[in-house]
């Protein structure tokens, strides 16, 4: 292959991935929607015949399928980096119990679903899967407009977003993971023996030997090797390489180099890897798929479940734990909508062959959809949500805010006439 | 040979510098800034206005380290959560916000503290600053416990000071200390 276009095509794609991530930022919302639409745009181009691909290689392409397999990995490794043990640690029984409902009940009703939409268990399964892991971004967004996020609700929600990726990319390897579940559960445990709490013991010498070292760059390219190392190995057992990547993140957490490092690996990843894989897994749906109706029954049936199952299983996780019934909404609709996690799911389920290639179209269209679904209506359904509470504190606050402002007022008037005083 | 002998002043002064322990500079443990983990934000905040750096500590009784809530990470407590770069990986921020429920020291700090140890010289600590691109570290004991702290300011200001002082007396001092 020519590298001329290849290197175009890199160039274009970071071009238009920035672009349409910065017009979907514009109209707040997450940036990655503009990176995967722009991505459609490019793809689409070719597929309808209106650019050769020869000179838009993006799809398909052994080098961006690399790629944006890279992107994952730095995906994950950040989010492992970017995680505090500390903080998951924290996380409250209430926020907890409403999580874990909220991520087996989608989960659940999503394999049921599929099955008995005529999909085979495991593919449903994997479909399942997708619908997991809450997106946080949006919902702060809302939350922090309408003045809830700091209500008890708000925490609730903060805290428990931490837990619902984990527990989202922790799963997915019961998807595409092969062999009987005890010999999968024993692979895990020899797994997290190794990189878990071996690397976590010995990390810091690890480091110690990179700083020695003394050379350019040394410590952040001895941190990615062992970013790949532990993907490696998780790809050998698991057919899942985020899970090794996600590990390398959560070990190096607990280092400040680790830490300090993280600026220095966000400008590979959110510069490079990361917007070449949104645009790629925008540009892998060939629109042509809504031609047969299969792909819309399934966004139907992905973005039903996706919302009804986590407002259920949050909400009543939230009820037993002892919420009241309006809370508990709050709690379920602020844990509506899906983006990354969702589509890094999506792709080690399609690269690991649990979704088989055949249907691989179908999947990446209707999980953009309930993805784009999932953004949309969590504004307006918070709003309604959190109706009647905003418009107490508006009351409350109103007569407040007067009395308080008046009060401030009298002091600065107060506060200044002495000085003035000295001045003259 | 004015020029010279200035030269090799400063070498000899910059090699002295290089080998005085991290421990002799270091401020008294009284004269840092510190707060414990539940510390208001607003104790953290006026604290910033004239420091760089807070240091959160267990307990003021066993010292132990447990953060640090630097200058610049004040921007990220005063702005409201950047919702639409709230990706996978880039999630903690969201929490330092106070409009994103942080109200406690422990809420802003970065968990992860750069360290040194206390027998360290200068040059170590130099060389870790430029490492990982920061302006202060923490002084340890073994136990993980706060004893002092080495910022690039104190160094700069050890440095002019050994300027200051001369070639011969450095030579035969070997290393200054505060107590000279």
């Amino acid at each position: 292959m020519d590298a001329t276009w290849l290197l175009f095509t890199l160039g274009v794609a970071l071009i238009f991935g920035k672009i349409g991530d910065h017009l979907m930022e514009r109209v707040e919302l997450p940036g990655v929607l503009g990176e995967i639409l722009m991505g459609m745009i490019l793809g689409n181009l070719v597929y309808f015949g209106l650019v050769s691909p020869e000179y838009l290689t993006l799809h398909p392409s052994d080098t961006f399928e690399f790629l944006a397999k890279l992107g994952i990995i730095f995906l994950l490794f950040l989010g492992g980096l970017d995680t505090e043990v500390e903080m998951l640690k924290k996380t409250g029984s209430i926020a907890t119990v409403s999580t874990v409902l909220g991520v087996f009940v989608p989960l659940i009703l999503g394999w049921f679903g599929l099955k008995l939409m005529g999909y085979p268990s495991r593919e449903a399964f994997a479909g399942g899967i997708l619908l997991t892991a809450t997106s946080i971004g949006i919902t702060v967004r809302v939350m922090m407009d309408l003045g809830v996020l700091r209500s008890e609700v708000g925490a609730a929600s903060l805290s428990a977003s931490v837990m619902d990726d984990f527990l989202g990319i922790a799963l997915i390897i019961f998807a595409v993971g092969s062999g009987s579940v005890l010999g999968l559960i024993s692979k895990m445990a020899v797994f997290f023996i190794i990189t878990g709490i071996v690397a976590w013991y010995t990390v810091d010498k690890y480091l110690r030997f990179a700083e020695w070292l003394h050379v350019e760059k040394g410590v952040l390219a001895m941190v990615l090797a062992l970013m790949f190392l532990f993907s490696a190995l998780a790809q050998h057992w698991f057919d899942a390489a985020i899970e090794g990547a996600f590990m390398a993140g959560i070990v190096l957490s607990r280092l400040p180099e680790g830490k300090k490092l993280m600026e220095e690996i966000k400008s590979i990843a959110y510069g490079l890897v990361v917007p070449i894989f949104f645009v790629y897994t925008g540009a892998m749906l060939d629109l042509r798929v809504f031609a047969s109706r299969d792909a819309l029954t399934l966004a139907a049936v992905l973005s039903i479940i996706a919302v009804i199952g986590k407002v259920a299983g949050r909400g009543f996780g939230a009820i037993i734990m002892g919420w009241d019934f309006k809370k508990s909404l709050q709690m379920g609709i602020g844990s509506i909508p899906r983006t990354e996690v969702a589509l890094v799911d999506l792709m080690v389920a399609i690269h690991g062959g649990a979704i088989p290639q055949s249907d691989a179209q179908k999947f990446i269209a209707a999980t953009l959809i309930f993805i784009t679904v999932s953004v949309l209506i969590t504004p307006p359904l918070l709003k309604w949500a959190f109706r009647e509470d905003v418009e107490a504190m508006k009351r409350g606050e109103m007569e407040e805010r007067k009395s308080s402002i008046s009060e401030t007022k009298k002091k600065i008037a107060e506060t200044k006439k002495p000085r003035k005083i000295l001045k003259r | 040979m004015g020029t010279v002998n200035y030269m090799s002043e400063i070498e000899r002064a910059l090699q002295t510098f290089h080998s005085i322990r991290v421990s002799d500079i270091m401020p008294s443990i009284v004269t840092m800034p510190i707060v414990t983990l539940d510390a208001p934000l607003v104790d953290v905040l006026k604290l910033l206005r004239t420091r760089h750096h807070v240091w959160v500590v267990k307990s003021r009784e066993d010292m132990e380290l447990e953060g640090v809530i630097r200058y610049f990470d004040v921007m990220n407590v005063l702005l409201p959560p950047e919702d639409t770069k709230a990706r996978f990986g880039n999630i903690s921020a969201l929490f330092k916000s106070i409009l994103g429920g942080a109200e406690r020291a422990e809420d802003v700090m970065e968990r992860n503290v750069m360290t040194i140890e206390d027998d360290a010289t200068v040059l170590d600590a130099l060389k870790r600053m430029r490492h990982y691109k920061i302006q202060i570290l923490a002084i340890v004991d073994e136990k993980g416990r706060l004893v002092g702290e080495v910022s690039l300011r104190m160094l700069i200001d050890e440095f002019l000071r050994l300027m200051k002082l001369g070639g011969a007396q450095w030579t035969q001092h070997g290393s200054s200390s505060r107590s000279e």
